[in-house]
């Protein structure tokens, strides 16, 4: 039998906007569609969205969860995305990516653990990143009524602080520490009407293990001082010694089974021992993804990082499972 | 297969094939076996006469990409596509509307012929599911509780099928009043098959299963262990087998001794670790044609699991088969644009 042809194309990138109704979710979606920049996007929306969007291309969905039966209790996905991304690939004219605006009250998870869980949508595109837009005036207020706000923010990449007029410097300062206490590692981008340049929203590959921990620029800044449980927060560990391969998946194994609930976004660049390569991790609730990535460079200190967003998190209990996974 | 000395296949020497440039989304023919037709990724529908099969004539039905797409009346089709248009194409290749949903998908269209030139035809938006009759009246509307992503008349076109989140819905298409029947099982539903003798509905699962339902007492089946996603399920003639995709070979469940639970289910054409996509089983006989990732197409014989060539391994992953009704002739498209029309009439 002949070789097995392969599709060598790249897979297509895809963006997911979340952000409660009126934040400027919409505003944002139309700059990146109305921009200069000679890409075609397919463009996913829900039928309650605020405004018209102005595209070639615009599916219309509604947002379908269910659970899998995998005995994986948080395990939730999309199926409409997976019959969209099936139905987008059968088109002739290709476009350079998809955009898929979630409703204002949505969960992340599901769209998120769509493009770990379904082949046939793995096979065809790759999450690039989630962001969410803010509004600053009424973040303090959402946060306060209901989960979604958080998880909005604490799954985010990238976050679009928008609507900075209607507040005082204070008070911008104040929304922006409550969003570091949700989630110190996503990049910030204080806006008005949604302005903030394409390339800062577009191809970040945030979920590209190779970049698994590049949205970390205060990794090694102060730990958080909140100490809320039920509040969604975001603690970072660091160990010297290498990491034994079999402890760290014994570990985290039965921590994402046990705590995957809680644990909204896990992620970690592993030195293991006698293994001149980086290990990268990352995880959705309980679904996790971990490759070889690229050497460690010369001079570079060999420190295992594992940061963990969620809510619950105990970190004693966390520091003393990561750091009882190094070689005896 | 063997390794070393590539095999003849039959649709270079009996056949015809084309790029058709786009992904071929169905291949379906008409209903009086004269044409077939190929709905294509790029919104055209291509038609082939049988007795000028040199002659593939190319039809713009959609804005977009088809994707479904069934016969109508003796000699045309209906098409739905991801522009919201449900569109009839006739035999000589002119188009007219039955329907526009706007910026919803036709996800889903089957077609079923009763006698005296009447016909019935549904498609699926969303979660809805349309019936009009053969001159594009529509007749009735059936809401789902997610969205359809199977359809199925029976054989007598009594009743129509739907699969979705948590189970099937079975509507009785000329009842007065409509009180469904839900067959339930949580999870989720991707793609429906319905036994030719009314005994069972089985549908495809997002977990690499299947599910089933034995009818009227709506027992229960399962058959589990396919490497990938089931995406074509078919009945064989009498519904003694339901052949099935998802596996490295045609995986084929026997329906009869009490099967297919606690059965072991035959396989075919399998062993080079290349997935199955498409099988379809035969009109009249116990054969049965498969498609596989790599763009084989072979036809097996299922008494006997002899297996002939008929598509090289060079097209990319097989999306469509469709027999002609007399089972002469069988046609095959590709994801890269590849179609083929099979000719197995004695001459």
């Amino acid at each position: 039998m002949a070789d097995t042809t392969t599709d060598t194309t790249a897979l297509i990138p895809v963006t997911v906007l979340t952000g409660y109704l009126g934040a400027g979710k919409t505003t944002l979606l139309n700059r990146i569609l109305t921009e200069q920049h000679g890409k075609k996007y397919a463009v996913v929306i829900n039928e309650f969205g605020e405004l018209g969007v102005d595209n070639d291309l615009v599916v219309d969905t509604d947002e379908e969860v269910f659970e899998m039966n995998n005995g994986c209790i948080c395990c939730t996905v999309r199926g409409d995305l997976i019959r969209i991304v099936g139905g987008l690939m059968k088109r002739r004219d290709k476009f350079d990516g998809i955009i898929i605006e979630t409703t204002g009250l949505a969960n992340p998870a599901p769209v998120a653990q769509t493009f770990f869980v379904d082949e046939g949508v793995k096979a065809k595109t790759r999450l690039d990143a989630i962001v969410t837009v803010v509004d600053a005036k009424h973040l303090p207020a959402r946060l306060l009524d209901s989960n979604e706000a958080a998880d909005q923010i604490a799954f985010a990449d990238v976050i679009v602080l928008n609507k900075t007029d209607l507040v005082t410097p204070e008070e911008l300062a104040a929304v922006e520490a409550q969003i570091r206490a949700i989630n110190k590692f996503a990049v910030i981008h204080h806006t008005q009407r949604a302005a903030v340049a394409i390339d800062e929203i577009l191809n970040r590959g945030a979920f590209d293990l190779q970049r698994v921990l590049a949205f970390a620029p205060e990794f090694l800044s102060g730990d958080d001082d909140h100490e809320h449980n039920e509040d969604v927060r975001s603690l970072s560990f660091e160990v010297e010694k290498p990491i034994d391969p079999e402890k760290f998946n014994a570990w985290i194994g039965a921590l994402l089974q046990d705590k995957g609930p809680d644990l909204l976004r896990t992620k970690g660049i592993l030195s293991y021992a006698g293994e001149d390569r980086r290990f990268a991790f990352q995880a959705v609730h309980m679904i996790a993804d971990g490759d070889f990535i690229g050497p460690w460079k010369d001079g570079d200190p060999r420190v295992s990082r594992l940061v963990f967003i969620g809510r619950n998190l105990n970190r004693p209990q966390l520091r003393r499972g990561f750091e009882g996974c190094v070689v005896d | 297969m063997s390794q070393t000395v590539r095999a003849e296949f039959m649709l270079q020497t009996r056949g015809v094939q084309r790029d058709l440039g786009a992904f071929v989304v169905a291949a379906r023919f008409s209903r009086d076996g004269r044409s077939v037709a190929f709905s294509v990724g790029d919104g055209t529908v291509r038609l082939v006469r049988l007795s000028e099969l040199s002659d593939w004539r190319e039809v713009q039905v959609h804005d977009g990409a088809g994707l479904a797409l069934a016969p109508d009346g003796d000699s045309g089709f209906v098409s739905g596509g991801d522009d919201g248009a449900l569109r009839r194409v006739t035999g000589d290749g002119s188009v007219s509307d039955i329907a526009r949903f706007g910026m919803k998908w036709v996800e889903q269209v089957a077609a079923h012929a009763l006698d005296k030139g009447r016909g019935l035809i549904a498609a699926s938006v969303g979660k809805m599911v349309h019936l009009f009759d053969e001159t594009g009246k529509k007749l009735k509307e059936f809401t789902h509780p997610s969205s359809v992503t199977g359809l199925v008349f029976d054989t007598k076109g009594k009743r129509i099928a739907a699969s979705h989140y948590n189970g099937v819905t079975m509507w009785f298409v000329a009842a007065k009043t409509d009180t469904p029947r839900k067959l339930e099982w949580k999870g989720s539903h991707t793609g429906i098959a319905i036994h030719p003798e009314g005994e069972a509905v089985v549908t495809a699962m997002q977990e690499n299963a299947l599910h089933g339902w034995k009818l009227p007492d709506g027992q229960h089946m399962r058959m589990s262990g396919y490497p990938a996603k089931t995406e074509a399920l078919s009945f064989s003639k009498g519904g003694k087998w339901l052949a099935s995709s998802g596996a490295d070979a045609m995986v084929l469940w026997p329906f009869f001794g009490g099967g297919p639970m606690g059965k072991a289910p035959i396989e075919l054409a399998g062993g080079d670790g290349v997935i199955c996509t498409q099988v379809l089983c035969h009109p009249k006989e116990d054969l049965v044609a498969g498609g596989f990732t790599d763009g084989l197409v072979v036809v097996a014989d299922i008494g006997s699991s002899r297996i002939l060539p008929i598509a090289p391994p060079d097209h990319g992953p097989v999306t469509t088969l469709a027999w002609s009704p007399d089972g002469t002739r069988l046609a095959i498209g590709t994801e890269t644009g590849f179609a083929g029309v099979m000719d197995f009439a004695r001459r």
